[in-house]
């Protein structure tokens, strides 16, 4: 069984109200592994690709993804996660306020494991993390020097 | 060369035509009225021969009598004496015969008149010389009848003259009239020749140019079709942009509503700990709270909050329907045929309910027809009408909504009539724009109804109109067409 504690979440999130909002609900949903927030795709890129503790090199992680970055497309980081060999293992989870069914479909294809609507009704989510946040816990992230 | 315009062409060659036709009734009639005259000269001519004929008749009767009688004046042998009998019975007849053929002309009657005389007088004289047989025979020199005959002979001669001098002149004037008439036939010739020769060029110029014109119309409506083509994928473009546009501003408007609904529920949620906390003071230990901190937290804050999720609810779902309306004008139309029966009743069993509440009832009238169209647009727009029919009742007034609907030319009228409190005319266009309404704002909605309504019609070909007066009801008047190609659709 793996432990959750050492799975860091990555939060790819330009918006920091609801980079706050979803560490408080996943907060609330009782997870306290490490998250590790980027407001843009750049740095996002280069902790995962490069950091002495990020996925590529060390330790198991999670990416949560928003599409819409200042600096390039949440889809774009999709495909460069889901092409690198030390990375594509690793869930991405695409939390976006987008509800496009050309954008979803295109997300899947290039392999994004889950797909949420931000809801803006707050309850819902709230609600939506919260459950993202119990799935987190029960999910089985692949260890990156077990799996390459 | 300048272009003909097609009706200078025509008024030319009408004119040409005319011009030509004028020009051979004239020939014609000139040239029947030179033959005529040349029949009448001929008649003359033939006349003054018979003229001629009479006066040698006269002449040669004359002389044969004369013969006759000095030959039985020398030997009165029977035969001359019968010869002489009937030659001097003759011979008056033979002047009477002139003079009847020159009775128009006064100098030959006048000869002819002496010339009776004269004959009167000879016949008489040589009758007698006959009878007697006189020795005067022999002296003819001064015979009386030998004067006479020399005097009949004169006149004779001049007679003949007369018809020489008329014959030459008439002969003249007949070959005048000939030639005249040549003269004629060629200049009619020619000017017929003309005629015929510039009728042909101007429509031989005529058809060039409307060879050349019917050229230019083709290349014109060419590239009028792809002028029209190119507009149409410049205008499907613009929309497209605009969709989009629609699309990015609303997703991108609602990431901050996130934030905002987001953190006002978490102010609610920091204000109730806060609630309890003044209520616990107020128990445990009076007159600790101050009066501003406690009306601050128990009213004040849950009434802003309040106001401030109100607000964001109405943006959200102001939003929404942008989102819905640019991803309807998104969605592609699928053509199909419809019954509007069919249809009517569907989207009526949807409303059934609603109608029931309100004490409303909804007449479909018999024979509504069929058209090509797309059936969730329609269906859309009719609901959204009959809803708003329903939903803008008068009240006190039992509601009836009727759906009538006829074909006229190419298209198919579809109208739906409430006795509801109506819409006052001068907000007839307003109510189709996004976010507007009109009246008492008494019932729910965001004012999005008819815009859409309306988006959709467009996409389909149709228009939508009102008409109605306050508390007239109103009629929704649906123009579409009766088959919506797929070019259409696609635009």
């Amino acid at each position: 069984m793996t432990d959750t504690r050492h799975v860091s979440i990555v939060m790819i999130e330009d918006d920091e109200g609801h980079a706050r909002l979803i560490e408080r609900n996943i907060r609330r949903a009782g997870i306290m592994n490490e998250i590790r927030h980027f407001a843009d795709g750049g740095s996002a890129l280069n902790y995962l690709h490069n950091d002495e503790n990020g996925p590529a090199r060390n330790g198991p992680a999670l990416v949560l993804l928003d599409l819409n970055l200042p600096d390039m497309s949440g889809t774009d980081i999709l495909a460069d996660i889901k092409s690198s060999d030390r990375l594509r293992r690793t869930p991405v989870v695409v939390l976006t306020t987008t509800d496009d069914k050309v954008e979803i479909q295109r997300c899947y294809d290039l392999g994004c494991n889950v797909y949420i609507t931000k809801p803006v009704n707050y309850e819902s989510f709230a609600d939506a993390i919260r459950q993202l946040g119990l799935f987190l816990s029960v999910i089985q992230v692949p260890d990156v020097e077990g799996g390459a | 060369m300048a272009k003909l315009s097609e009706r200078t062409a025509g008024a030319l060659v009408l004119g040409a035509v005319v011009v030509g036709f004028v020009l051979i009734l004239a020939i014609g009639l000139i040239g029947v009225a030179v033959m005529q005259r040349n029949l009448a000269y001929t008649d003359q001519v033939a006349h003054t021969y018979e003229v001629q004929n009479a006066i040698n008749d006269f002449r040669l009767l004359n002389e044969r009598m004369e013969t006759a009688r000095r030959g039985y004046l020398l030997s009165p042998e029977p035969n001359f004496a019968r010869v002489f009998e009937e030659t001097s019975l003759q011979l008056p007849g033979a002047l009477a015969r002139i003079g009847q053929l020159t009775r128009d002309n006064p100098a030959e009657q006048a000869r002819v008149a002496r010339a009776q005389a004269l004959v009167r007088d000879e016949v008489a004289a040589a009758r007698v010389s006959v009878a007697n047989r006189l020795a005067s025979a022999a002296n003819f020199a001064e015979d009386e009848v030998v004067q006479d005959i020399r005097a009949i002979r004169q006149l004779a001669h001049e007679m003949a003259e007369d018809e020489a001098k008329k014959l030459a002149h008439r002969d003249t004037e007949r070959r005048k009239a000939i030639r005249q008439l040549t003269g004629v036939i060629a200049v009619a010739g020619i000017v017929t020749f003309v005629v015929a020769v510039g009728s042909l060029w101007i429509i031989w110029r005529y058809t060039r140019d409307l060879a050349d014109s019917h050229e230019a119309l083709g290349r014109l409506n060419a590239s009028l079709e792809e002028e029209v083509s190119s507009r149409t994928a410049e205008l499907s473009r613009a929309n497209e942009e605009i969709q989009r546009f629609a699309y990015i501003v609303s997703h991108d408007l609602r990431s901050p509503l996130v934030n905002v609904m987001g953190f006002t529920s978490e102010l609610e949620a920091a204000a109730r700990p806060l609630a309890a906390l003044i209520e616990k003071a107020d128990a445990e230990a009076p007159g600790l709270v101050s009066p501003d901190a406690r009306a601050a937290v128990m009213t004040d804050l849950p009434e802003s909050l309040g106001f401030i999720r109100a607000s964001t609810q109405k943006m959200d779902r102001l939003i929404g329907a942008i989102l819905r309306l640019s991803r309807e004008g998104r969605r592609v139309l699928t053509p199909e045929p419809i019954e509007l029966a069919k249809l009517f009743e569907t989207v009526v069993a949807t409303l059934k309910h609603v109608a029931d509440d309100r004490g409303a009832e909804i007449v479909l009238a018999p024979g509504l027809p069929s058209l090509v169209s797309d059936r969730l647009a329609l269906e859309q727009i009719f609901s959204n009408l009959i809803e708003n029919a329903l939903k803008y009742l008068k009240p006190g007034r039992p509601g009836r909504i009727e759906v009538h609907a006829h074909r006229r030319g190419e298209r198919i009228i579809v109208e739906i009539a409430d006795n509801g409190r109506g819409v006052d005319p001068k907000d007839h266009a307003r109510i189709f724009d996004l976010f507007r309404r009109s009246g008492a704002q008494d019932q729910p909605g965001e004012g999005i109804g008819l815009a859409h309504v309306r988006a959709l019609g467009y996409r389909l070909g149709a228009t939508v109109t009102v008409d109605s007066a306050l508390d007239a009801g109103a009629t929704f008047r649906v123009s579409l067409p009766m088959t919506l190609s797929p070019e259409a659709a696609a635009a």
